[in-house]
């Protein structure tokens, strides 16, 4: 039975692979996610020379740099989602779902194909973020010993799940609205306008922290910079943003996981739903 | 074998219905053609049992098992108009068709030396003809060397050569024992092809058979002699013609089943008249399709 099914996932990767390796938007979009997470190592530590007072390596030593990284690059998701979307989308306008459905290829791996593809996009994200940051925090930590280093590791792990979640979520996108430029724009929205307008209209509740695509960013949330900047500067007592209520608390790690694990599952779930049903023109 | 069975399959697309309670068989070896105008269901059946429509109620089986994606494995299908990736070239194109249908790479070289792509096995699918694509919809149909294949107007597209072409690789297939469901309205191309026939309109069956049955035996001829009135009178006498009338000093007569221009040739020179003219009118398809959908 496992072999059978390693086999119909290899066989799975392989179809995608021919897909997307031979299609110039993916190549482009991947690229040009490579190199923001290059540009990062060059350019932060020269933006550095030009803040006074703080000195921004703090942030890049070890064990904050996990936080601050998976926090930076969170955003960047969005190029994922993108690439996710537009693929999907693609899929729909050329009508390949059909052929390959006509040809012998269940409803069911037509999305899984998907899921396996967010899987990979998701382990190289995440392999390039460690990369980076273990870089990074190599060059400017002084202090450094394996258990300094490795203490906030986890922050990869949480990182893995906000990018899959965040694609998947593409995904669905994809397969309910069928048109890429729409697909694009209302997940953008929903993002970038939405969301932080019903987060603001429910400011006096606890509901705000279960919006979506929020639960899903402040799994890597920014991190306590006044905490990180403190270390270097002689205070009698710790500021913390809490308390100036500059940033919110929100939810304790643990609880949004399972939140957004909860959001995933419901995603997949109906996402196999409409590809059942649906009629593929 | 059993290879396909419908049973009282239905669907509809709001208030219209497209086929209604559709029950067919379809056994191994049979060339079997789903004729029918435009709107009358073919490739809304076509669509349900390839997996891309799900039918309102009825069921169909394949291969006498509840359909699956493992059996449309074993089906050829062009549906409408071949869709591939049009940034991809054929090849790659066919690769992705080859690991749905488990067969090896090897395979896109024969099917497309079939349909003589094999020289634009490079190019990018979207710089391709509609004649061209249309062939390699049919080499996609006919990778795995599939049991069964499904054609939706298969010449669809094609110039006169094509078309011969598709009828030549058609052919061929049915020699091998392999079965055919075509839907076309080109019915002088599936007179040549079928050994069987369904007939639809507007989503209802009107007739299925062998097409030897449905096909009338009845020939009709038109002659003309040096006696015309006494060999009216004769033939009317004789068991050999259904119905017999004169216009413009030509005979017209529907002969009864199994009698041939032959047998009238013999009997009017048995009896003494010599014909001057003899021409024999098979009803075609074209024809009795055109009667039959008109009622």
């Amino acid at each position: 039975m496992l072999s059978k099914d390693g086999g119909r996932i290899k066989k799975l990767i392989r179809i995608e692979q021919i897909k997307i390796l031979n299609y110039t938007p993916f190549r482009i979009l991947l690229l040009l996610y490579v190199v923001f997470f290059t540009l990062g190592i060059v350019i932060y530590p020269l933006i550095d020379k030009e803040i006074p007072v703080i000195s921004l390596s703090d942030l890049f030593r070890f064990p904050d740099v996990w936080s601050f990284m998976t926090w930076v690059t969170e955003p960047y998701n969005i190029l994922l989602a993108l690439i996710i979307i537009m693929i999907t989308t693609n899929e729909f306008s050329n009508h390949t779902f059909k052929t390959q459905v006509i040809f012998g290829l269940g409803r069911k791996e037509l999305l899984s194909q998907k899921l396996i593809l967010i899987f990979l996009l998701a382990v190289f994200a995440t392999i390039l973020v460690g990369i980076t940051t273990i870089s990074l925090g190599l060059i400017y930590s002084y202090k450094l010993t394996f258990k300094i280093a490795v203490e906030s590791m986890w922050y990869m792990a949480v990182y893995f799940l906000s990018s899959i979640s965040f694609m998947t979520f593409g995904l669905f996108f994809a397969l309910t609205i069928k048109n890429t430029a729409l697909s694009i724009l209302s997940f953008i929205a929903l993002r970038s306008f939405v969301e932080p307008v019903l987060f603001l209209i429910l400011r006096k509740t606890e509901v705000r922290w279960f919006l979506p695509m929020r639960a899903t960013s402040r799994l890597t949330p920014l991190p306590n910079l006044m905490e990180i900047f403190q270390s270097k500067m002689d205070s009698a007592e710790p500021i913390e943003d809490t308390a100036m209520e500059i940033l919110p608390k929100g939810l304790p790690i643990w609880q949004n996981v399972l939140l957004v694990l909860g959001y995933l599952s419901i995603l997949i779930f109906f996402s196999y739903r409409i590809m059942n049903k649906k009629r593929l023109t | 074998m059993n290879i396909l069975e419908i049973h009282q399959l239905s669907k509809s697309y709001k208030a219209i219905k497209a086929i209604n309670k559709l029950t067919l068989s379809i056994d191994q070896g049979q060339a079997y053609g789903l004729l029918g105008p435009n709107g009358s269901g073919k490739t809304t059946t076509l669509s349900i049992i390839t997996g891309i429509l799900k039918q309102d109620s009825g069921g169909f089986l394949w291969f006498g098992e509840n359909p699956s994606a493992k059996q449309r494995i074993r089906v050829g299908s062009l549906i409408e108009t071949p869709h591939f990736y049009p940034y991809l070239n054929l090849e790659k194109n066919l690769k992705i068709l080859c690991e749905i249908k488990k067969q090896e790479y090897t395979d896109i070289e024969r099917v497309l030396k079939e349909t003589m792509l094999y020289d634009r096995r490079k190019s990018k699918f979207r710089t391709l003809s509609l004649g061209m694509k249309q062939r390699l919809g049919i080499a996609a149909a006919l990778l795995g060397d599939p049991e069964v294949l499904v054609l939706d107007e298969p010449t669809n597209g094609l110039d006169p050569e094509g078309i011969a072409e598709v009828r030549e690789t058609v052919l061929e297939q049915v020699d091998r024992g392999k079965t055919l469901i075509i839907a076309s309205h080109i019915l002088s191309e599936v007179e040549r092809i079928c050994s069987h026939l369904a007939i639809l309109k507007q989503g209802n069956l009107l007739a299925s058979g062998a097409v030897k049955e449905l096909l009338s035996k009845e020939e009709v001829i038109e002659f003309a002699s040096s006696d015309n009135e006494r060999l009216l009178k004769k033939l009317k006498a004789s068991k050999l013609i259904k119905e017999i009338e004169q216009e413009n000093g030509v005979l017209l007569a529907l002969l009864e089943q199994n009698i041939t221009s032959a047998d009238i040739n013999n009997f009017a020179f048995n009896n003494k008249i010599t014909l001057t003219h003899l021409v024999s009118r098979k009803k075609s398809l074209e024809a009795q399709f055109l009667e039959l959908v008109k009622e």
